[in-house]
């Protein structure tokens, strides 16, 4: 039994794994006041390996204060120090850790477009740098109430849920991300020889293009937990339907039973039986917010649950996720946006999946072979 | 439903203290417990057309860095705050603890040193508020930590905190205009003063004055305010000076100092408690046993001792030296890591003497000062 408390181990596991942080190296954490258990944790593991923290906590409030009241001009700024910390940081380190999900949800869906269209740039550079190297970064969550009713358990309950999913209860966490990481990696090498792939199931017929694009590993660097693979589809290639039988929740807004209908690569119809508005909001955000960014596999068998939370749902072992906008440079997809959307499609029973015309995925799992 | 008296000190220090305007970029700096006062002064910013946002620390990270960083960890100084004391152009410290003894176990010589090592920052933020191209307010929210502190239930010290800002009542603003009235008149009558004289139990201390500037502390730069203060030169403090007041630095209490001063230098230095924590500051820089402040409190809705520098250095009949760093606009040339405000009360047997006139006597002065419209 592993006797260290999980919240060191998961600090050990971000810092010394999933980051790698070197000595003299600048540490971005950003967080709420509510992970302070696991900034002060991680803070000095950080310490630990010679390197120096930064904090920029939020809390609950400002962000809503800013979109409720703020001038347009206001809504547009960036600030300048966050430019700066996505400068110079080495490492940025994400713990998402919300007082309340829903804070935003009464916002003007445009006014929250046009703030995150103004905040495009910041994300940007960091992903920008991320891709030369110059940084190193991973987005995981710090369980709190408001994430525990999101996913309709207890706090204890959901505890468990997230630290298993991060294999923070076995013996060596990184041991097992290691092994997890080498088979991800020999499915993404085979997937990127391939051309096509073609996802049928309830409601969803969707051709992605795939030919020249990289294929992505995800073995908990960049999220934690992890378990996906990824790449950027080719821009004009989606045609068909897809169903996303999941909610879609983003910046703290549902919107249930999403149709999507893609033409030349670009959504043609949008259909939500909840959250039309913001469905069509966001679309509109700007030109890449109809082309995909990401088509991916979740892999993750120990998250099994829907729980509201993108971080946990796109990993789901047996989904597909599709992202609207932003592509990641990594990938070679090329498709610019201020929107990054991932829609979870849940494909565990009924469905398969086709590559290059050659059946290799049965209901939520690749055939014995192939992964 | 959010307490007005912080909603009014929001409003009161954008609006009186900084004095925001439309796209001025300030920042909130506190601790997270601080967030109804940093919500409140984001509000208000927000409203005026600036561009407001926060810099909230939680309890515990600084003694972390303290009790495990290497002396190189002790020494950095991060480039994004480096360009943040460059281009903001106002900031907010929201001085509210969670635990005002966080780090009185750390060692005070590390402590000493990290404060040494961030000078560059704090000497290039004073550089910028001198200049006028940068405004600052130090305040207050009151927590348990403070109430505590100050013997008091966190009610009343909230009664405490909010009638010394003057927000619990409407338009404090107008009080404030008022006072800094008074007080400007004050500082001017000093600036001719060329010798101050303090005489106490077992004080007697001399500080030459001539040519600095005497300022009046009016709610520009503190919430609450109340004092009028010059940084004396620097070689002439002579005699002996007795606090009754601990003093206290980064949470640490030093209790019944006495200093004797030679050509400007503390040359001797007792404590009852707190001794050899006295002495490491002493030490931490040459400009640390040298003067780089004196001061009047003159606010007389502060009339006990709380525990809190912010409030207890403006206590109506007190007078305050801080040993370390001077300021600049007020003609001091003191430079130092240091500037450790230490009380003296003067309100029962106190005498002050300028250029050998008594002009001040149990805690007031004998004469209003002539307000110059």
């Amino acid at each position: 039994m592993n006797t260290v408390p999980r919240i060191e181990r998961l600090a050990s596991v971000l810092v010394d794994y999933s980051t790698e942080v070197q000595p003299g190296q600048l540490v971005l954490i950003e967080s709420s006041p509510l992970a302070a258990p696991l900034v002060l944790a991680v803070a000095r593991r950080v310490i630990e390996a010679g390197a120096h923290p930064q904090t920029r906590l939020a809390v609950d409030g400002l962000t809503e204060t800013l979109l409720a009241h703020g001038t347009d001009a206001q809504l547009q700024w960036v600030n300048p120090a966050r430019v700066e910390d996505y400068e110079r940081a080495d490492v940025r380190m994400v713990f998402e850790a919300e007082f309340n999900t829903r804070t935003l949800s009464s916002i003007d869906p445009e006014r929250l477009a046009l703030a995150g269209r103004a905040r495009e740039q910041l994300r940007d550079r960091y992903l920008e740098r991320a891709a030369a190297g110059e940084l190193r970064w991973v987005i995981t969550l710090f369980p709190t109430y408001s994430a525990a009713q999101d996913a309709e358990m207890s706090l204890a309950q959901y505890e468990e849920f997230v630290y298993g999913a991060g294999r923070l209860d076995e013996d060596d966490p990184v041991g097992e991300w290691s092994r997890f990481g080498d088979g991800l990696t020999r499915l993404a090498e085979w997937l990127d020889a391939k051309s096509e792939v073609r996802v049928v199931s309830d409601g969803t017929d969707l051709t992605v293009g795939v030919e020249g694009r990289t294929w992505i590993p995800c073995g908990g660097k960049e999220n934690f937990p992890d378990g996906e693979v990824f790449t950027g589809p080719v821009e004009t290639s989606l045609e068909g339907e897809i169903h996303f039988s999941f909610p879609a929740s983003f910046q703290g807004r549902m919107v249930e039973d999403i149709r999507l209908r893609f033409e030349g690569g670009e959504v043609v119809e949008a259909h939500a039986a909840r959250g039309q508005d913001f469905l069509d909001a966001m679309l509109a955000m700007d030109d890449g917010a109809r082309r995909a960014g990401e088509f991916a596999f979740g892999m993750n068998e120990a998250i099994q649950e829907f729980t509201r939370s993108t971080l946990f749902d796109e990993k789901i072992g047996g989904t597909v996720h599709l992202a609207l906008g932003k592509a990641y440079p990594e990938s070679g997809g090329q498709n610019r946006s201020a929107l990054h959307w991932d829609l979870v499609c849940d494909l565990r029973s009924g469905s398969e999946v086709f590559v290059d015309g050659e059946l290799v995925y049965r209901d939520g799992r690749f055939l014995p072979g192939i992964y | 439903m959010t307490d007005p008296r912080i909603e009014r000190l929001g409003d009161l220090v954008v609006n009186y203290s900084l004095e925001l305007s439309e796209g001025q970029v300030v920042r909130i700096d506190g601790l997270e417990i601080a967030a109804p006062l940093a919500l409140a002064t984001y509000r208000a910013a927000l409203a005026v057309g600036a561009h407001p946002y926060t810099n909230l620390s939680i309890d515990g990270l600084l003694e972390l860095l303290l009790e495990s960083g290497s002396e190189e960890q002790l020494a950095y100084i991060s480039p994004v705050h480096v360009s943040e004391m460059e281009t903001i152009d106002a900031l907010v410290t929201i001085w509210s603890e969670a635990n005002t003894r966080s780090l009185t176990r750390v060692d005070p010589g590390k402590h000493s040193r990290y404060i040494a090592a961030h000078r560059p920052l704090s000497n290039r933020r004073w550089e910028r508020i001198a200049s006028g191209e940068m405004r600052w307010c130090g305040t207050l929210h009151p927590t348990f930590a403070h109430a505590q502190d100050a013997d008091m239930s966190l009610e009343e010290y909230e009664s405490f905190v909010f009638a010394a800002c003057h927000t619990d009542v409407e338009n404090p603003a107008a009080h404030w205009s008022e006072v800094a009235q008074g007080l400007g008149a004050r500082a001017e009558e000093l600036g001719s003063v060329r010798a101050l004289r303090i005489v106490g139990p077992d004080t007697d201390l001399r500080l030459g004055v001539e040519g600095r500037t005497w300022l009046a502390a009016d709610g520009k730069f503190n919430m609450p305010d109340g004092e009028v203060f010059t940084s004396p030169r620097e070689g002439e403090t002579e005699g002996e000076i007795r606090y009754t007041f601990p003093a206290i630095f980064q949470g640490r209490e030093v209790e019944d100092i006495r200093l004797r001063f030679e050509e400007g230098r503390v040359v001797l230095a007792e404590a009852v408690r707190g001794q050899d924590y006295l002495r490491s500051l002493l030490d931490m820089d040459d400009g640390a046993r040298v003067l780089g402040e004196v001061a009047f409190g003159l606010n007389y809705e502060i009339d006990r001792f709380t525990r809190n520098i912010l409030f207890d250095e403006k206590i109506g009949g007190t007078m305050h030296l801080a040993l370390g760093a001077a300021f600049a606009q007020a003609g001091g040339e003191n430079s130092s890591g240091l500037h450790w405000d230490m009380i003296c009360d003067l309100r029962e047997e106190g005498e002050v003497y300028a250029d050998g006139e008594l002009v001040w006597k149990a805690g007031e002065f004998l004469s209003e000062p002539v307000v110059h419209a």
